[in-house]
């Protein structure tokens, strides 16, 4: 049990002396956000950003080993300042969780503390910092003099300092640019989520072809006029394949037939095309209760083709065009050094070029599968290798902590 | 397929409760015991069962919606109280195991699902199964161990604690954060390809955070000189966290802008 005769800031400092420091951070944080008018921590680009964290790493290691003995040095790295440092950084990720991270009304509170960027923020900056510190400490303290039966510590700890002082110290040098492409074009502008001017980047992409596969159609029973779309009984989204039922009170509908790709052909009967013209087209029987069954064609249409649906009453059945299962552009980047390469680019799989990474972002989403258009996001962040180092690090800490922990148990029972 | 997962989890939730009431029959009656775990398992079986059925018949693993997720959870929650009870011989775990899991089917037989084969590209990656049962693993373990650490508590409110009630909680809290960590790296990991950065604090992604630092801050207080039958409270009230990050998430402001969020129902 602690022990609760002893005074505030008497030696050694436990609980109340971390929550009280802790408090004064977090409204010291607060109030410099506030007389800041909300304007968040800008840190600086590489190269300075990686002196001044290997100044803060030198620091915080030094002042560990060369005071280890000292009390209050003991009580900064010591696990009941670190868990009041973790409260108060999971405490401002919960505002963060709550309050939505866009843009607020300019002048308002949120915005003068910060609270619609808590992320960026001055009292979450410098809980970061304190953290860092603290973990820091405690950390120097298990490093010197090394001891194998320490590593799990050190691994667990020295990763999550690696990884979070990177990802932090490191975000200014994240670039992130979106370009659009034309098909049998190239592009070297590249735009922001900031500004509506594009900037020039050091290379240029020519995008070759762009593809994209569906899903198949689905079937659905709306109301012509309002646009209503019913349910169907057993409430599944209903994808056309021959031979399926489908089922609303009072209707009930088969698919006869199905043509993935189609073109119309002479008397409203589709006949199979290629993949690049063709349209899916479905013949569907439809059974209502006091009429006799009827058989039609329909098909989802598509920019050159009419769209064509089925009446059933005073409702309409028809087909849309599935969801987009994969979509991939096909490349060839240069730069100015006379790199090149080319690279089919497709959701999940980025491709590397010259520290960059090229991601398939999207496409025009009207045009669908006819799109001429593929946008393309490109991102360099030289921390990365860093930042994984660290999370390497936490897994390889998890892996022991588990076999560990296993063992641990067997021992004490 | 709606009347597979019917009879499913009916059979499911019959072979829990006849396994539960052979199990409670069976301290008087020994030659019981073995009915008793094998209907338990058996229930436990015809979910892992309709799981594989499910997923071929998806042709994609069932872990997208939240109902698909209870799936999951209501397979291997029991499986832990069993774990629990060889290990520990803690016996009354698996009730409240199986109960829960056959909650979760109750729910889920409420809400029929809205059958939806298809998969967008950003979730068809490599990483998509590891990341989400390493979840699904976690959250079973945590949930388990907050259950433990609630039956601690009404035990002291009794005066009738003991450190073995206390270790299992640990181990399973301990066992909980090493699965949440991995999780939250493997969804790191993932996001860097799947949208190009590893963390954006999306409300989602913090929500996990504060989720971990939650038994962050737990694992560092079992360390250091906490009194430890006041952790059991603790333990028990993380799991709101936890549930919050879950399915809370999609009803919270924040979520309006979130990639993450589960597809609803
Ligand atoms: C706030 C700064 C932190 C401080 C001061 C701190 C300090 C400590 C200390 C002194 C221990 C006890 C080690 C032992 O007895 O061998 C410990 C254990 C541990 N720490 Fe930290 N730590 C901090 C943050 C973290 C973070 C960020 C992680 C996760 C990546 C972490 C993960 C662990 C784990 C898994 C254990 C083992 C717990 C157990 O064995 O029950 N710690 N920490």
């Amino acid at each position: 049990m602690v022990v609760v005769t002893r005074r505030l800031f008497q030696t050694p400092w436990e609980f109340r002396e971390s929550a009280l420091f802790t408090a004064v951070a977090l409204f010291f944080g607060f109030a410099v956000q506030y007389a800041a008018s909300g304007q968040g921590v800008t840190l600086p680009h590489l190269p300075f950003n990686a002196v001044a964290l290997a100044l803060f790493a030198a620091v915080v290691l030094g002042i560990g080993l060369a005071c280890r003995n000292n009390q209050q040095v003991k009580w900064l790295g010591g696990i009941p300042l670190g868990l009041c440092l973790i409260f108060a950084i999971a405490l401002l990720s919960l505002i963060g969780g709550i309050v939505p991270q866009t843009e607020a009304a300019p002048g308002s509170l949120t915005v003068r503390l910060g609270l619609n960027r808590i992320f960026s923020s001055w009292p979450f900056a410098l809980a970061i910092l304190l953290f860092l510190g603290n973990l820091g400490l405690s950390l120097s303290w298990r490093l010197v003099p090394f001891k194998l039966k320490n590593l799990q510590f050190i691994l667990f700890h020295a990763g999550f300092w690696i990884a979070l002082s990177c990802a932090i110290f490191g975000s200014p040098d994240l670039q992130r640019f979106v370009l659009p492409i034309e098909k049998g074009k190239a592009s070297n502008l590249g735009y922001t989520m900031e500004s509506e001017t594009p900037q020039q980047l050091p290379f240029s992409v020519f995008l070759h072809d762009f593809s994209l596969e569906e899903y198949p159609p689905q079937l659905l029973l709306f109301d012509g006029q309002s646009g209503k779309i019913f349910e169907e009984l057993s409430k599944a989204t209903i994808l056309v394949r021959k031979g399926i039922t489908a089922s609303w009170s009072g209707l009930d509908v088969q698919v006869l037939d199905f043509i993935p790709y189609g073109l119309p052909g002479k008397e409203g009967i589709p006949y199979p095309a290629d993949r690049t013209a063709g349209i899916p087209f479905a013949k569907i029987r439809i059974i209502s209760a006091n009429k006799a069954p009827r058989e039609e064609w329909i098909t989802t249409g598509s920019p050159m083709i009419d769209t064509r649906d089925a009446q059933a009453g005073s409702l309409s059945l028809g087909i849309r065009p599935g969801t987009p299962k994969a979509f991939r552009s096909t490349v060839t980047v240069h730069d100015e050094n006379g790199h090149q390469s080319k690279a089919t680019l497709e959701v999940n799989h980025p491709v590397d070029f010259q520290g960059w990474k090229f991601y398939q972002m999207g496409y025009d989403q009207k045009a669908g599968r006819w799109s001429q258009v593929s946008v393309i996001e490109v991102i360099r962040d030289p921390w990365l290798p860093a930042v994984y180092l660290g999370f390497f690090m936490i897994m390889a800490g998890n892996l022991l902590f588990f076999w560990n922990g296993i063992k641990r148990t067997e021992g004490a029972s | 397929m709606t009347v597979n997962f019917h009879t499913a989890a009916i059979v499911a939730i019959a072979c829990w409760a006849l396994g539960s009431l052979l199990s409670v029959l069976a301290r008087r009656t020994p030659a019981l015991k073995l009915p008793a775990l094998v209907l338990s398992f058996g229930g436990s079986l015809v979910m892992v069962g309709f799981i594989a059925f499910y997923w071929s018949l998806l042709d994609r693993p069932p872990l997208r919606t939240l109902g698909e997720t209870r799936l999951w959870y209501a397979a291997l929650i029991p499986l832990v109280g069993f774990l629990v009870e060889y290990r520990w011989k803690i016996t009354w775990l698996k009730y409240y195991c199986m109960a829960l899991a056959a909650f979760f089917l109750g729910i889920n037989l409420l809400h029929p699902e809205v059958f939806d084969k298809t998969l967008m590209p950003a979730l068809q990656s490599p990483w998509f199964i590891p990341h989400v049962i390493v979840y699904l693993v976690g959250y079973v373990l945590l949930a388990a161990s907050s259950v433990t650490a609630l039956h601690n508590v009404s035990l002291q409110l009794r005066h009738k604690g003991d450190d073995t009630g206390e270790s299992v909680s640990h181990y399973l809290a301990l066992l909980g954060f090493v699965f949440l960590s991995f999780g939250l790296i493997f969804g790191a990991l993932w996001a860097k390809e799947a949208w190009g950065h590893y963390w954006t604090w999306d409300p989602k992604e913090t929500w996990a955070f504060l989720s971990w630092l939650a038994y962050l801050g737990y694992l560092h207080a079992w360390r250091y000189k906490i009194d430890r039958t006041k952790l059991q409270w603790y333990l028990a009230l993380s799991f709101v966290v936890l549930l919050v990050c879950w399915f809370g998430v999609n009803y919270l402001p924040s979520a309006q802008n979130s990639v993450h969020t589960y597809s609803q129902s």
